[in-house]
């Protein structure tokens, strides 16, 4: 092999004739060295593409999506823009961490050739505040707000503008065995009740929820907080709200630690695992996605009959559960060089048409109303109309440019669940948010 | 270390010879010292070039209050960053665990080590095999490795975790430790075997045929002749092999994120520096560790004496 | 040398087993991930309950995970000859030469070593994207040579100097030039440790995570460690476990080859000519 030869014999062994032949060598092979250098530059020279006249291309930045959706949406997009330009599929990390650091460096160093983005619906405080993001306004803002849930606006919305628009959304749903509770739980306690009952009659009785130390843990307390009646942050975002209805939160996740409803892995569970402990009939309530709903099916057909859905349990009896909602928003990069034309690219790619095959294909729920209405909806999601009920009334998470921040240290504070003691944890939680709105001390 | 013209006696009036010889010594040392200088300048440039800026900028943004998100509010601080994180309870915390994962693998991998060169280096067949497969932990990607780990470790998946009861061990501080102190040994004892095994080459057979022919033992001809010649590559293999276990950072990310209190200080640093964008704090714990890793290096160098080339006089 | 006894015979084979077993274990737990089927995944076993060859055709069709396979070792190779010559030449002259700023050079070396890659990621970052470097070959190759030389002068130093000093004066008396000493007499001693080297520079290479992720963006220079980052399940929630395990082995398949080829040339360079005696 080449390098073995050079790494023993470097530079003309055979030439024995003094300092000055041997530096004409050892020139030799540091030029053979760098020819192959850029040899292999020019190789991967091949993939970029070059500029050329005619449509212009837009650059867009999304997670991998395997199902084809992104692809279709894209060349109907194309098609539709008669010419003026064409999208190209950027593939992000998968994972939202690993997103965000790839946009946010080359945003942070002003990199011109990112066009439309697919952001995380909790990044746009942050993006907006350091001046990455273009406003929307005038038609394109009209087109982008007609007929959208308004909570998913929200997650869009930064200082009164409207920095990006809904693309897709989802909403977390309490799914449980009918074969085990005939009739749903309404409330936390009522559920947390029944499955005690389940767990003494010796049946399977685990409440499946994201416990792990992370992101996921954040939008459990989220919701339970938000469904308690209060928030993690004031209106204005400068201070942490929690209080009382933090504290009920808390004791109500606390309870769930301690009763033997609990998974003996919660603290370690994601939304997949609790998806996968459903289906090996360990658990009898989950609360999740609707993905698990085509997983079910095709994994535990047996089981798949008795599986069952209803809204998210309620924390105060009588008062509706606001279920913190996910999702992504496309927006446009201030460096971009065709922001007119990244506008109406993002418009198409998130439109009726290609949110259906979004939601069909890709398994994203839409965030525009209307087509929770639409038959071609149904099959794939019966029941549609609970996320709907869900999403008209869901709670979005704190929109602070220090969310990265606050959520590591919320998602820390309450995982492992069976660590909450809820009023120390809810003072924990105002102080570390506090340093965290300061961009004071570290975050663990 | 210093180049000394050597001291001529005679005089130039002394002769031709004399100038001949005094002129010669002194080209000799010059062509030694541009010959030195020359070969040294490709490898200082690349590592001049590619990290002087870097390095200087991170020293820089140490005693500066910087959020990626905020770059408005960019403010001289002088050495605040470092008060901040030198009075942190979770600075602490992960120099506490980072200093015990880093005992545990170094030592351990090192009585590993030390069988495995033995191994290589005796083995009476299928040397070839043998030395391919131990070299293939070191080989695998170490994200892929830290995967096989933690899939293995997943309760109801993995077969470790069904070797002890379903465990969890990811979940609670001191098991995962304990599987990440393992994950690391799997990963680096080739690496210092091999260390080790250049070493043992080094040591002369007739010297050991000559104890044998005295009688001693194996272990004592292991304590007498061969460890004390193998001092200086040990040396040299725990250094490094402490120098990068303080640094872990790959196993314990894919493993548990730094979750539950299993968090090094690479990966504090890696929190807040890419998810907090804290560059200022980052880099302060950046600078923080860097000095934990030379008193390290300088422990090992001035303390036990392991060889730092150069610092020495040259052998002649 | 002792006979080889049928005792030390056993004894050698159950070292040699358990060596290669507890190296392999991780590995075939691996192999066997990468032939399970999403459902077989959730079951312990090492044999899969279902097989599938779904997840290496997967990968093995996909430009996605090719191009950074072949990046990744092309990468590596340039790397770790340019590495391993700049660091022989600096080596010998700091084991051999006398000359002054020695100390100056090994405290550099070490303080690079040493120094924590994340905090130079993002300074790096902005130098690449201002010289063009960024994701392209050269944008990665050269960092790597720059974090490798502190390891490679640090091994290779210690071996020149462990050679002794008379075969070099032998053959200068004998009328070679240093450079000429260099090639006939030390290289060839010191071609173990050169080895040696360039295994441990490629493997870094071949590992390199955090410098992969932050400096390529497309597939034209990624790496085949940052080509794992972009894998993904069914769904937003799911790991894809099968893909994950295969490209790990696909990945391996290349370092067994390359150690399976340069473990002969260290078995040669220290069987042949004893150093000392």
């Amino acid at each position: 092999m080449a390098s073995v030869r050079r790494s023993r014999h470097p530079a003309g062994a055979r030439d024995a004739r003094g300092p000055g032949r041997r530096r004409g060598s050892l020139w030799r092979l540091a030029a053979g060295v760098a020819g192959i250098t850029l040899a292999g530059s020019a190789l991967s020279a091949c993939g970029t593409s070059s500029a050329a006249t005619g449509p212009v291309t837009l650059n867009y930045y999304l997670y991998p999506d395997t199902s084809g959706a992104t692809a279709s949406a894209i060349s109907n997009c194309d098609k539709q823009s008669n010419g003026a330009y064409t999208i190209s599929y950027q593939v992000l990390p998968a994972a939202a961490d690993g997103q965000r650091q790839q946009l946010v460096r080359r945003l942070a160093a002003h990199d011109n050739t990112m066009d439309i983005m697919g952001l995380d619906v909790t990044w746009e405080a942050e993006f907006a505040q350091a001046g990455w993001l273009v406003p929307w306004t005038g038609t394109d803002k009209a087109q982008a707000e007609a007929g959208t849930l308004k909570p998913a606006l929200q997650t869009a919305t930064w200082k009164g503008q409207l920095v990006a628009v809904p693309d897709n959304t989802n909403t977390q749903l309490l799914w449980y065995r009918s074969d085990l509770v005939p009739t749903p739980p309404t409330t936390w306690v009522q559920m947390i009740a029944d499955a005690e009952q389940l767990a003494k009659e010796g049946k399977p009785h685990y409440i499946e929820i994201q416990g792990a130390q992370y992101e996921g843990g954040t939008v459990w307390l989220n919701t339970m907080v938000s469904s308690a009646g209060g928030s993690i942050l004031n209106a204005a975002a400068t201070a942490p709200s929690l209080g009382a209805p933090a504290v009920k939160a808390l004791s109500i996740m606390k309870q769930l630690a301690d009763s033997p409803a609990a998974d003996p892995s919660m603290s370690v569970q994601m939304e997949n695992q609790n998806r996968l402990a459903m289906e090996a009939g360990t658990a009898a309530f989950e609360l999740n996605y609707p993905f698990v709903y085509p997983g079910m099916k095709a994994d535990n057909p047996t089981l798949f009959k008795d599986f069952k859905w209803a809204l998210y349990p309620e924390v105060v009896p009588g008062v509706p559960a606001k279920v913190t909602i996910g999702g992504i928003d496309l927006a446009v990069s201030a460096y971009s060089q065709h922001k007119d034309l990244a506008f109406k690219a993002a418009l198409c790619l998130r439109d009726a048409q290609n949110q259906l095959i979004g939601a069909t294909a890709g398994g994203v729920p839409p965030t525009i109303a209307s087509l929770y209405d639409n038959p071609a909806l149904f099959p794939d999601y019966p029941m549609h109309a609970d996320i709907l009920t869900a999403l008209e009334n869901a709670s979005v998470r704190p929109q602070t440019p220090f969310y990265q921040v606050v959520s590591i240290d919320l998602s820390h504070l309450i995982s492992p669940p069976s660590g909450i003691s809820p009023a120390r944890t809810e003072q924990s939680m105002v102080g570390q948010i506090n340093d965290a709105l300061q961009s004071k001390g570290l975050v663990p | 270390m210093s180049t000394t013209t050597p001291a001529v006696t005679s005089t130039a009036a002394a002769g031709q010879p004399a100038k001949h010889r005094k002129a010669q010594l002194s080209e000799g040392a010059r062509a030694e010292r541009r010959l030195g200088f020359l070969l040294c300048a490709p490898a200082v440039l690349v590592m001049i070039a590619v990290t002087a800026y870097p390095v200087g900028y991170a020293i820089f943004l140490s005693l500066e209050r910087y959020n990626f998100a905020l770059p408005q509010a960019t403010k001289f601080i002088g050495f605040a960053n470092y008060g901040a994180v030198l009075s942190s309870p979770y600075w602490w915390h992960a120099l506490v665990v980072t200093l015990i994962i880093t005992v545990f693998s170094v030592s351990i991998t090192l009585v590993l080590g030390m069988l495995l060169a033995f191994v290589l280096h005796r083995t009476l067949f299928a040397r070839g095999l043998v030395r391919t497969a131990s070299l293939i932990p070191y080989g695998i990607v170490t994200v892929a490795a830290a995967y096989s780990w933690q899939y293995a470790w997943t309760p109801g998946q993995g077969y470790l975790s069904s070797m002890f009861n379903n465990g969890a061990p990811l979940t609670s501080q001191t098991e995962a430790i304990i599987v990440i102190v393992i994950a690391e040994i799997w990963k680096t004892t080739p690496f210092m075997g091999l260390l080790l095994l250049a070493g043992l080459s080094l040591v002369p057979e007739d010297l050991q045929k000559a104890a044998r022919v005295d009688g001693a033992t194996g272990w004592q001809r292991f304590m007498r002749i061969t460890l004390p010649l193998m001092k200086p590559a040990i040396l040299v293999a725990l250094l490094f092999r402490t120098l990068d276990s303080f640094r872990i950072f790959d196993n314990i990310f894919i493993l548990t994120s730094g979750n539950n209190g299993t968090g090094a200080v690479s990966n504090l640093g890696y929190d807040n520096l890419f998810n907090a964008l804290n560059l200022g704090i980052g880099s302060t714990i950046s600078i923080l560790i860097f000095v934990c890793v030379a008193i390290i290096a300088v422990i090992f160098i001035l303390g036990f004496g392991t060889a730092a080339p150069g610092m020495d006089n040259v052998k002649r | 040398m002792a006979a080889i006894t049928p005792a030390r015979r056993a004894g050698w084979t159950t070292a040699n087993f358990v060596v290669v077993a507890l190296a392999l274990i991780p590995v075939l737990w691996l192999v066997s991930l990468s032939f399970k089927t999403p459902t077989a995944v959730l079951d312990p076993s090492f044999i899969p309950s279902q097989w599938t060859w779904g997840n290496y055709s997967g990968i093995l069709t996909s430009s996605q995970f090719l191009r950074p396979l072949l990046n990744s070792i092309g990468i590596g190779i340039i790397s770790t000859v340019i590495a391993v010559l700049l660091a022989s030449m600096a080596a010998y002259a700091i084991a051999r030469l006398r000359f002054p700023g020695k100390s100056v050079l090994i405290g550099m070396a070490l303080l690079i070593a040493m120094f924590p890659l994340i905090a130079l990621v993002t300074p790096m970052f902005t130098i690449e994207r201002a010289l063009g470097l960024f994701n392209t070959w050269p944008g990665l190759i050269i960092p790597y040579v720059a974090f490798g030389l502190p390891l490679g002068i640090y091994i290779l130093s210690a071996f020149f100097r462990e050679i002794p000093w008379e075969l070099e004066k032998a053959a200068k008396m004998d009328g070679a030039t240093p450079f000429q000493a260099f090639m006939r007499v030390i290289a060839p001693l010191a071609a173990p440790g050169m080895v040696t080297t360039a295994i441990l520079v490629f493997l870094a290479c071949w590992n390199d995570f955090i410098l992969a992720i932050s400096f390529t963006s497309t597939i034209s220079s990624r790496t085949a460690p940052a080509a794992m980052e972009y894998f993904s399940g069914g769904s937003v929630f799911t790991v894809p476990t099968g893909p994950i395990a295969a490209a790990a082995v696909v990945i391996t398949i290349p370092i067994i080859i390359f150690v399976l080829f340069f473990q002969r040339r260290i078995v040669a360079g220290l069987t042949s000519g004893a150093v000392k005696g």
